[in-house]
């Protein structure tokens, strides 16, 4: 490791030797649709209630906003458990950005899990 | 595979992620900004990092900065005399090097390097409840988020604590364009210049996204003249203001710095805080139970320079005991026997930090005075730093002072 840095030029930056990202691998975003890819019951059934609950509901693609409202977890929460079952490839998570945005079903059902998140 | 949730994205919390990612634990890690915000944000600290530190990183393959930021080999004293000449001016060596890396540098690219790593990152804030929520999802959940609401999980240990109110008032600006220290040229060096009454002046070697850089850092007494920065100046008028006062409390640095420049719009910070250490095991209201890590449960005044130094070592110990504890439960009783395992060497850089915050007694003096002209009393106090646990045996105890003083006469 510092033979490889001792070389290294001193121009490169930090993050290039992280590949040059600046986005998270999963964008968790209020508005960022989550599903799950393959349904399993078995596995449902292992989970803690509200990573369950959270399973069940992402048998049909949902948002982070829609899931906490429903769920009534806080987002923070949501974000958590999320990232985990996402980690072992039990949920995927929905490139957030321009794919859904003529889709005006689920634009207007992201807005209502919004609202409900507010209220 | 163990399930570990650490909130907090600092030193402490990201340096033990990353280790136990080594080690294939499961780790997530909540912070509260993502890299772009926090290397769009303002400095966090000053993070002079002494070898043992450093090591811990090095193991880890984590010092990926560390070609280019200066090798800090020495750590230089000055004391102002009534006529602001200076009494004392001497420069002591380090066995082994010391570095600054710009936080903002180092904890956005961490970040990202765990998630490559495969570490689970999340950007969210996190309040008491979100906690709560979390703990039965988790195989143990260690909060090392220094600031915020969380802190209050953790009940201040009267015992552990002297003092009730801040001691010392921050102000700190990252700058670039001085020129190299007259006093030694070719050597970088930390320099702890004292006004007595007044406060102190860190000036740090350091690294920052434009480069090499220079950290110099006020230690105001409250209700001082160097406490001139409660209303939060931007960045420029921040070390401007801060040239003025050195100009008035430190000419020699004052000669050196005034051309330099900050290095960036968010490169100044001012602050303050009470030195306080906690109980280490937060109750949640639902009966989990928290670890908090570094600064959450030991936060000494910057003085002497160990905020990272204590984060990184607090890290090291607690991967040990996590490692060590293998498929046992993570309970109370453990969490506490990890503190207090970290807090054996901790108290050491407490006591010390909390006896520097006081007028220097005179066996200080009389140590600091004969180290003018005697290098042996230098290295020692010098090397201190980076093992803090050695003033003990020296320094601090007038008695065993005195009879260090004859031994090296």
């Amino acid at each position: 490791m510092a033979a490889q840095i001792e070389t290294r030029s001193l121009r490169v930056r930090p993050y290039a030797i992280t590949g040059g990202r600046t986005r998270a691998r999963y964008q968790l975003l209020v508005e960022t649709m989550i599903s799950v890819p393959r349904y399993d019951p078995e596995f449902s059934a292992t989970l803690l209630p509200e990573s369950h609950a959270l399973y069940e509901h992402a048998r049909r693609p949902v948002s982070l906003a829609e899931l906490s409202a429903l769920l009534n977890i806080p987002l923070g929460v949501i974000r958590v458990l999320v990232s985990d079952l996402a980690g072992d490839e039990r949920i995927f998570v929905h490139p957030t950005g321009h794919s859904y945005r003529y889709d005006n079903t689920i634009l207007e059902r992201i807005l209502d899990g919004l609202n409900k998140l507010s209220a | 595979m163990r399930k570990v949730l650490i909130v907090g994205a600092g030193q402490a919390g990201l340096q033990l992620a990353l280790t136990l990612r080594e080690h294939s634990y499961d780790v997530t890690v909540m912070s509260a900004r993502t890299p772009e915000e926090i290397r769009n944000g303002r400095v966090t600290s000053t993070q002079c990092m002494f070898h043992t530190a450093l090591q811990y990183e090095r193991d880890y393959g984590l010092n990926l900065w560390e070609a280019e930021t200066p090798k800090v080999e020495g750590l230089g004293l000055s004391i102002a005399a009534p006529d602001n000449s200076r009494a004392l001016d001497w420069m002591g060596p380090l066995d082994r090097y010391a570095q600054s890396v710009d936080q903002r540098v180092k904890m956005a690219a961490w970040l990202e390097l765990l998630e490559d790593k495969g570490g689970k990152v999340i950007y969210h804030g996190v309040t008491t409840s979100d906690v709560d929520s979390l703990t039965k999802h988790y195989d143990l959940v260690l909060i090392a988020a220094g600031k915020g609401e969380l802190v209050q999980l953790f009940d201040r240990d009267p015992e552990r604590s002297p003092y009730t109110s801040k001691q010392r008032a921050l102000a700190v600006s990252y700058v670039h364009g001085a020129p190299r220290r007259p006093e030694h040229p070719d050597t970088y060096a930390v320099r702890f210049n004292v006004q007595p009454g007044v406060g102190e002046l860190f000036v740090i070697p350091g690294y920052t996204f434009s480069g090499p850089c220079e950290i110099p850092f006020f230690e105001a007494i409250p209700g001082g003249p160097l406490d001139a920065f409660s209303d939060q100046p931007p960045a420029a008028e921040h070390w401007s203001r801060m040239l003025g006062l050195m100009r008035e409390h430190f000419p020699w640095e004052y000669e050196r710095f005034q051309h330099a420049e900050v290095t960036d719009g968010q490169a100044t910070l001012a602050g303050g805080y009470t030195p306080v250490v906690r109980q280490p095991v937060g109750n949640l209201p639902s009966g989990g139970a928290v670890l908090g890590m570094a600064d959450v449960v030991v936060a000494n005044d910057p003085i002497t320079g160990q905020g990272s130094n204590n984060a990184s070592k607090c890290a090291a110990f607690y991967a040990q005991s996590i490692r060590e504890r293998g498929d046992r439960p993570f309970d109370r009783e453990w969490m506490r026997e990890t503190f207090e395992r970290y807090w054996e060497d901790a108290r050491h850089v407490t006591d010390w930090t909390n006896a520097m915050l006081q007028p220097p007694p005179e066996h200080v003096m009389n140590l600091f005075g004969a180290a003018q002209t005697n290098e042996t009393i230098r290295r020692r106090f010098v090397n201190g730093f980076d093992d803090p646990s050695d003033f003990k045996k020296w320094f601090l105890p007038p008695d065993l002072a005195e009879e260090y003083l004859a031994s090296v006469s």
